[in-house]
């Protein structure tokens, strides 16, 4: 490992944040909904007439609160602890602006986020130990608590996408965290928010057809098919809601951002960012097979719905989620905070400066470079400039883009990158490569030496005999 | 007049002259087996879900795919060009292969389910012939793109018809129309793609389903040996219905999942001079047969080599497509364990020889 560069071959360290991401999302937004419909169902329970039936739902709210605690209270708080692992590794400069600039955010955040923990706990081990009423009056607790993570963190994630024009107009003068309000209520904040809570409902429903599979139809047809019925409801308000937000939030974005969905339209091309548009039919596709399969097997047929059954909707709802994530994550590009910091980290006003002086003259970390070959200094920029996004020979292959190239026309592909003229279709989806001259050709005569194997380090010669190169050292020392 | 009451004229008047209602009755009375095994019943509709996206996908391609001389270019506009069409072409494909295991896959559980026995045979035989004919399908339809790949797999592909004794090279020229794979061919392939297959396709499968309508579906022999009190069915209207729709669903998303993030891609135009890229090698269904031939090449080289895998193959295809006569009924004991255990090593087989295939192209 490089710090503040993290190497991750083959599947870049993007896709780490990634693959933790979906997986926490899955959960988070679980706990969100499924805080809800715990004091929901209970109370629906505690309303009925019939004793055994009422005995018979408490029963299994009780389990399903067990599951609930397993899953949102382990797997879930595990998995955000790792994002913040994963982010403050791949994008320093990007963590260190969000907490910047959201102090007291990320304060309530984890004030709520203990009262939250806490009051599951106490939800789930006072069954049958506490007056029902008060019981119940718990998990009306737990739903706002868990609900107040979700309204906090969406402002946070929100402003990466859309920061707004106050806050652009005051980023970089230190004064940034004046405009508290406006980063947080962003533009895309309230269509997010909403969107989110039917995906939190929808999750809540998905996640208790788990628990209500395991019911034997045959000896609880009653209470099975109750149950079922009662959870697939759950996906009613995303059935109808989704696709109105779904267009209000894209139409907060900026133009210039969501002309990145139609890219994939009419082709499949390597290196065009077509994979977005591909990723907005998954999202719609999948969506819409998540209520057909809930319909047909769950709300149709309640007393036969296996434990295949949900997983299956399970799995959807994984893919539907993942695609969403990442479609979400694509849709902010070329930044990682819009259009203050692009998403290698370089902030817009800055890209001056650096093609004056030179990136590795103002790159945060001082460079430690075992050789000062051009060799190196270009791995130097590649691992600054292009890693967080690409990989040498895994995902955004840099020799699987750059196939076919000679050394001349690697160095005029950086060229342009570097020219960053306002007709280049690059513009769309990747940052400019920022540096001097020099900075151009040291990057290209990396790459070349990676895709052509031309003009590499020069071979270690000691005593007449050809030695194996030595194992990578670290070039930037975080000593700043 | 009411709209129900126009609803229910209507309804009747198409009733009676088409006998919806006795197909309803039908549809209800009919029963499928639960058991543990129930979930392999779905495969069977799976493969005729995947086989109804293809006529669909197949038909939107027709409108822009020009076959002869222009292929190339055609499937190059329909991937880079149109509006989508790297969508159709991709889901074509997709569902093209997963037609294929979806198919083998039901093959296996009717095999294993013993439900080939009497009086299901010619659903067996029928099934087969239906397998085939999809090979075929995948064959002829890997050429239209043609691409670098699609054209050297045709030319190595056409290499086992040529190894027929005497007949062929007469065959192998008759379906390249010429010594050498060029637009003839990819016009013949085409023929027999969009015309010819589809034309004995459809009758056998309105024949398939027809028998498996006629005698239902079988269960395995250990729930048939059940008293019939204890042996548990559903209704196949509405409730298996409902769950092959269910199914159906799933398949299409995953057509549109693998379709979107891993797109058909197009390769190289052809260069018939120049040297066969490295790694050439056929559709993975063709892959165990192919590796199984180089495998006894290597033991008996030259033609010998060749006659006797082909004589293997056809003894062995025979040997499966006939396997309701030598294990007849549920009474045979040691036969139908023995029909098990061949159809244990076919299984093996399969995937040994695949793997290695895909092992040893690297």
């Amino acid at each position: 490992m490089n710090y503040p560069f993290w190497d991750i071959p083959h599947l870049g360290s993007g896709w780490v944040i990634g693959l933790i991401a979906i997986y926490h999302v899955m959960i988070s937004q679980f706990a969100v909904g499924g805080g809800l419909y715990l004091p929901m169902a209970e109370r629906k329970a505690l309303k009925l007439q019939d004793p055994t039936a009422k005995a018979a739902w408490l029963e299994q709210l009780h389990k399903h609160s067990k599951f609930f605690l397993l899953i949102t209270g382990v797997f879930g708080t595990v998995s955000g602890v790792g994002i913040w692992f994963a982010i403050g590794l791949t994008q320093p400069e990007a963590t260190s602006t969000l907490i910047h600039n959201f102090v007291f955010g990320w304060a309530m955040e984890w004030v709520f986020f203990m009262l939250e923990l806490t009051t599951v706990a106490v939800y789930y081990y006072t069954w049958d130990r506490i007056p029902e009423k008060l019981h119940l009056k718990v998990g009306w607790l737990y739903a706002g608590f868990s609900a107040a993570t979700l309204i906090i963190i969406n402002g946070i994630l929100t402003f990466m996408l859309t920061p707004g024009d106050t806050w652009i107009g005051v980023a970089g003068t230190g004064r940034e965290a004046s405009v508290f309000w406006n980063a947080f209520f962003n533009p895309t904040y309230w269509p997010s928010l909403f969107l989110r809570t039917c995906v939190c409902l929808s999750l809540a429903g998905i996640w208790a057809l788990i628990t209500a599979s395991r019911l034997d139809g045959d000896k609880q047809p009653a209470l099975k098919t109750a149950v079922v019925k009662y959870s697939t409801k759950w996906l009613i308000p995303s059935f109808l809601a989704t696709p109105i937000l779904m267009v209000w939030y894209v139409a907060m974005v900026p133009a210039s951002q969501r002309a990145i969905l139609s890219l994939g339209i009419d082709t499949i091309g390597a290196g065009t960012f077509s994979v977005v548009t591909r990723i907005a039919l998954v999202i719609i596709i999948t969506s819409a097979a998540i209520i057909g399969v809930t319909y047909y097997t769950a709300y149709r047929s309640p007393r036969d719905f296996s434990l295949s059954h949900a997983i299956a909707i399970l799995l959807l709802a994984l893919a539907a989620t993942g695609s969403g994530e990442y479609g979400r994550e694509m849709l902010r590009k070329p930044y990682v905070i819009g259009r203050w910091m692009y998403s290698n980290g370089v902030r817009v006003p800055h890209v001056a400066t650096i093609n004056h002086d030179g990136y590795l003259a103002h790159t945060n970390w001082v460079w430690n470079g075992q050789t000062d070959s051009s060799y190196s200094r270009g791995e130097a920029i590649f691992r600054g400039e292009c890693m967080s996004c690409h990989t040498l020979d895994g995902y955004r292959s840099m020799r699987k883009l750059m196939e076919g190239r000679d050394g001349a026309a690697i160095e005029s592909f950086v060229q342009m990158l570097h020219d960053y003229k306002p007709d280049s279709p690059y513009r769309r989806y990747m940052p400019p490569m920022s540096g001097t001259d020099q900075d151009v050709k040291d990057l290209a005569n990396y790459l070349n030496s990676q895709i052509n194997g031309a003009g590499g380090p020069p071979p270690l010669v000691t005593a007449g005999k050809l030695e194996a190169p030595k194992p990578p050292q670290p070039l930037l020392t975080a000593h700043k | 007049m009411t709209t129900k009451a126009i609803t229910n004229a209507a309804y009747e008047w198409v009733d009676e002259r088409l006998g919806i209602s006795d197909l309803i009755t039908f549809g209800k009375h009919k029963t499928v087996p639960v058991h543990s095994q129930t979930f392999w019943y779905y495969w069977g509709g799976i493969s005729l879900f995947l086989f109804l996206v293809q006529c669909l996908t197949g038909v939107l391609l027709l409108v822009y795919y020009r076959p002869g001389a222009e292929a190339y270019e055609s499937v190059r506009q329909i991937t880079y060009v149109m509006h989508f069409g790297w969508l159709i072409r991709s889901a074509h494909s997709w569902s093209a292969n997963l037609m294929i295991f979806a198919i083998l896959v039901h093959m296996f559980s009717v095999y294993f389910m013993k439900a080939y026995r009497s009086p299901r045979e010619f659903g067996w035989f029928s099934g087969m012939a239906l397998l085939g004919i999809a090979a075929v399908f995948g064959f002829s339809g890997y050429l239209l793109p043609m691409d670098e790949l699609a054209y050297f797999a045709t030319k190595v592909g056409l290499q086992i018809p040529a190894a027929i004794p005497v007949v062929g090279p007469a065959i192998a020229n008759m379906l390249r129309g010429g010594t050498e794979v060029g637009e003839f061919t990819v016009q013949r392939f085409f023929a027999l793609h969009v015309v010819v297959l589809p034309a004995i396709f459809l009758p056998l499968l309105g024949f398939h389903l027809w028998l498996v309508q006629k005698w239902g579906n079988a269960a395995p022999p250990s729930i048939e040996a059940l008293p019939k009190e204890e042996r548990k069915t559903m209704p196949f209207l509405p409730t298996f219905l409902r769950k092959d729709l269910a199914m159906w669903l799933i398949s299409l998303n995953v057509i549109a999942l693998l379709a979107s993030l891993f797109p058909w891609p197009l390769g190289k135009p052809i260069d018939p001079l120049a040297p066969a890229p490295a790694g050439i090698h056929p559709e993975w269904y063709f892959m165990s047969p192919f590796e199984m031939l180089k495998l006894l090449g290597n033991v008996l080289p030259g033609a010998i080599g060749e006659i006797g895998g082909l004589l293997l193959f056809t003894v062995g295809i025979l040997l499966w497509v006939l396997i309701p006569f030598y294990d007849p009924n549920s009474s045979s004991g040691r036969r139908g364990r023995n029909a098990h255990y061949f159809g244990l090593v076919a299984v093996f087989a399969l995937l040994a020889t695949t793997i290695i295939g895909y092992w040893t192209i690297r």
